[in-house]
């Protein structure tokens, strides 16, 4: 019984698979089977349904921003309400021209919104705002334009845009062209608009399958890493942020057709909670689950007798977002693939689990080389990355204090000096994670002093922080592949560098694991494989044995050797029989400020680098 | 221009200034103390408001109505934190949508039980004349009292060993309870002492402003901005953006039309951000 269970299991996972490459099939048989349900529906439910659907393209928007980009909107109705007047407008004054109404105001409603979002959008994630001040902004901003259209009379062409009255006499959807064209019917209308719900759907979820859409899960999971990658994530925000807008943007221009009228309450606060409670009925993590939100809470409030959601409702939508947020942040959706993984782990627990732990570590000699193949030829040797006058202070702590220092091509540095010397934020300085006060970064001779991070690290730096930066939900290879990618830009290049790079880490057994599985030693040689997949021509590596046996530690100063073939590598450390394996120009610091430079052995010696290290009262600073 | 129009504009834009402060300040130190932003704190003012209007109703003077009204919010605020905000710590876009879902309950609730109109308590009729020009002393009032509201929560913030050990909580919840901090009681009070400036406001101007259900919109879009716009060291920030950015929206609102005062607060607002994106008390050496 078991063994049939199991078979059975296998067989289903077969066919999930295969369903990877023909995914778009499934949302568009729901499609067929939503219109399927339709013909045997009464006028007025399909009526109040097709809102639904325009709602649940409301919360897709949401999803996209918040589920896939991270960023909490409470804006989307405002892209919405805007979408939906503009289109208004337009389909008032030219509607008579064409009898079709939706070649008018699809393109425009998305026009509208995307533009409005990218501008928003370019405020928020531009500035770099933190997630709750640009979460803020979405939802005052929504707030000023309630205001604005209660207040805001006036009149354009044909169409009067009333105040508090709203705009009333919108074309209703039609399809056909001509003098005679004739308003849809109801049945026509639902199957309009889910036909355009589930175009808009494939659409994104054929965007979020490119590339794209793994730089957007990593720019959800790890906006630094993913930064330090060198992808733009500003540009990445901004991206998803404005296609978002453009959807609830035809959103609103739907609903302006179905209602024919609109007013100011698709700027009021009910109604922009209402996007967040959809999804979260839903579960933010899937696409779908603005959909399923907005039908569930839709036919809710119809079977209690609302029909369209309004009056006491508010009230128990209210009670119902703070009971989802705390009971079930999953929603609905995340809730069955809970139920659905604990049922698969339990009857499929007796198969083989992940492939066993095989010896890791730099085992391919030179494998790294491959890395820099593709990379333009360099010089041999000079200096490739240099500091002068390097200061930054952290309220009236000088944490990094006049520090200049030029590093060589091909060579091994290292930082070495007390807790809080000031070494990591060195680093994070030369990398751009924290602004220099004053001084100058310069790299192959260019001053980089103000770039942006991921600008840094296109011109050829690379970063691991002092606690391993990875996606935790990402499988090895994806966490490679994004890093891979974002130097080749091209599919076939950056599965190459994957396999090279899986060589010279040795986790090419693990590929398929989330990064969650990994040791702590693996977690940071995964780290180290992105920085590799970059080919830098500066690696600044943070503590990169921190968390390591003293075997993990032998191979990776064997890499680190390696790595010093190609490129200038400069390590921060503590564990000083790791410093002296590397054999490398030390410079220890002190108080933020140069202390001592030179060889090992000469700075054993050295009683004044002793004293600071022990702590003992002479040369010590401070006490 | 006459100068006494000018004065009039001043005076009267640096009332409004300060109402806002009044109104901000629960806000701030709840942002600022918890890391929580409580998007119910104008229904918060809404309900101080309606608990004055109850305490003027059963005969109490106005202020000890105001005085109710606080303790009232406080208790409301304390009995919120223990049922909803306490499970929602270190998830703070959640603590949003909690606050957020709060509101809309406490806004429908308010349209239920009272309506969505009711009298006003009439406003203290004293008034000064600034050349041809008379003003409500009500609004030098409240100038005063956002003074001296303002110098009371940063003393006790600063000074007392409460407001010492709230700090330490926010900054480190582990450490601050290994020294035998009790954090959940601290943040029931800090969120508790938030709810009663907000009650405060609502009492303080129910006279200019009635109560209404929706009256907590008419400052919570300016407030959210301001304490967006403070940055780190949020209390200071708060008011000073609150102050200089709602003079020059009430100015542009007495000369133009309130909806532009709106619409400037916002863009203005927006161009700090863009100038200063971690706020404007970025390399303040203030405390709070």
């Amino acid at each position: 019984m078991a063994a049939q269970v199991i078979a059975g299991m296998g067989a289903l996972e077969r066919a999930l698979k295969a369903r990877q490459s023909i995914w778009w099939v499934a949302p568009i048989v729901c499609g067929a089977l939503i219109a399927l349900l339709a013909t045997v529906l009464d006028e007025y439910l399909l009526y109040v349904a097709t809102s639904w659907i325009v709602f649940g393209l409301l919360g897709l928007s949401l999803c996209l921003v918040w589920g896939k980009g991270g960023f909490l909107s409470l804006g989307q109705t405002a892209f919405y309400g805007l979408g939906g007047y503009v289109a208004s407008v337009v389909a008032i004054n030219f509607a008579p021209l064409t009898g079709n109404t939706l070649i008018w105001v699809l393109p425009v409603g998305a026009a509208v919104g995307a533009a409005v979002a990218a501008l928003v959008g370019y405020f928020i994630f531009f500035g770099r705002l933190g997630p709750i001040q640009g979460t803020i902004l979405t939802y005052t901003f929504t707030l000023v334009l309630w205001t604005g259209a209660i207040g805001l009379t006036i009149k354009v062409g044909d169409a009067v845009v009333g105040g508090d009255n709203g705009m009333t006499g919108i074309p209703e959807l039609t399809l056909t062209f001509g003098e005679g064209a004739a308003p849809l019917a109801p049945f026509g209308m639902f199957l309009t608009v889910v036909a355009i719900a589930v175009i808009v759907f494939v659409t994104v979820s054929a965007l979020l399958r490119t590339p794209f859409g793994l730089i957007v899960d990593g720019v959800r999971l790890n906006e630094v890493k993913t930064e330090l990658l060198g992808y733009d994530i500003r540009f990445c925000q901004l991206v998803l942020f404005t296609v978002a807008g453009g959807i609830a943007g035809i959103a609103g221009s739907l609903f302006a057709g179905w209602a024919t009228y609109i007013n100011p309450t698709v700027f009021s606060f009910t109604e922009a909670l209402l996007v967040p409670i959809y999804v979260l009925v839903g579960g933010r993590s899937s696409l779908v689950s603005g959909f399923v939100g907005a039908i569930a809470v839709g036919g809710l409030s119809f079977w209690l007798g609302g029909g369209v959601i309004g009056g006491q409702t508010t009230l128990a939508l209210g009670i119902i977002l703070i009971l989802l947020v705390i009971f079930l942040p999953q929603g609905l959706v995340g809730l069955l693939a809970t139920v659905w993984q604990f049922l698969a782990f339990k009857l499929a627990s007796p198969r083989p689990g992940a492939p066993a732990p095989t010896t890791t570590g730099a085992q391919a000699q030179h494998g790294d080389d491959a890395m820099y193949t593709t990379s333009a030829p360099v010089a041999d040797t000079g200096p490739v990355l240099e500091t002068v006058g390097l200061t930054k202070a952290f309220g009236g702590v000088l944490a990094a204090d006049n520090i200049s220092l030029v590093f060589q091509r091909r060579k091994i540095f290292c930082l070495i000096g007390p807790n809080g010397a000031g070494k990591s934020t060195f680093l994070q300085v030369c990398m751009g994670l924290h602004k220099a006060d004053s001084g100058t970064v310069r790299l192959e001779g260019t001053d980089i002093t103000n770039w942006q991070p991921f600008a840094r690290v296109r011109a050829g730096l690379g970063i691991k922080l002092q606690v391993a930066q990875i996606y935790e939900d990402l499988t090895i290879w994806q966490n490679l592949w994004l890093a891979a990618y974002s130097r080749t830009r091209e599919h076939q290049a950056a599965d190459e560098v994957v396999e090279a790079v899986l060589a010279v880490i040795g986790l090419g057994e693990k590929r398929s694991l989330p990064g969650s599985q990994l040791a702590h030693g693996e977690q940071q040689w995964l780290d180290i494989g992105m920085v590799l997949c970059l080919a830098p021509k500066v690696i600044l590596l943070d503590e990169p044995t921190a968390g390591m046996t003293p075997e993990e530690t032998r191979q990776t100063a064997q890499l680190v050797n390696e790595l010093a073939n190609n490129a200038s590598v400069v390590v921060v450390e503590h564990d000083m029989e790791f410093v002296r394996t590397l054999n490398a120009d030390i410079t220890v610091l002190h108080h933020g400020a140069i202390f001592a430079q030179g060889r090992i052995d000469a700075l054993r010696q050295d009683d004044r680098v002793l004293d600071i290290y022990l702590g003992r009262r002479k040369n010590v600073k401070g006490i | 221009m006459e100068w006494d129009y000018v004065a009039v504009v001043f005076v009267s834009s640096l009332g409004s200034a300060s109402v806002l402060i009044i109104a901000s300040l629960g806000l701030a130190v709840i942002f600022g103390m918890m890391g929580v932003i409580n998007l119910a704190h104008g229904e918060f003012i809404m309900f101080g408001a309606y608990a004055a209007l109850i305490g003027t109703r059963v005969g109490l003077p106005l202020p000890l109505a105001v005085v109710f009204a606080t303790l009232v919010t406080a208790l409301f605020g304390a009995i919120v934190e223990r049922c909803i905000i306490r499970f929602l710590y270190g998830r703070l876009l959640d603590t949003l949508l909690a606050t957020w879902g709060l509101s809309l309950a406490l806004y429908q609730t308010a349209v239920l039980v009272f309506g969505s109109t009711t009298p006003g308590v009439g406003m203290p009729i004293h008034t000064v004349s600034i050349g041809r020009y008379t003003l409500s002393s009500y609004f030098l009032f409240l100038i005063g009292v956002a003074v001296v509201l303002l110098a009371v929560t940063y003393l006790i913030f600063t000074k007392t060993s409460y407001g010492i050990m709230a700090r330490a909580a926010i900054q480190n919840r582990e450490i601050a309870s290994s020294i035998g901090i009790e954090t959940g009681r601290i943040n029931t009070i800090t969120f508790a002492l938030g709810a009663a400036l907000a009650g405060l406001a609502g009492g303080l101007l129910l006279p200019a402003f009635p109560a209404t259900p929706n009256m907590g919109l008419a400052f919570v879009t300016k407030a959210f901005l301001a304490v967006v716009v403070a940055g780190p060291v949020t209390l200071t920030g708060t008011v000073v953006a609150a102050g200089t950015l709602g003079t020059a929206a009430s100015a542009t609102a007495s000369y133009l039309t309130t909806v532009l005062g709106d619409i400037f607060f916002f863009v203005a607002t927006i161009t700090l951000l863009r100038l200063f994106p971690k706020g404007i008390s970025e390399r303040w050496r203030l405390k709070l």
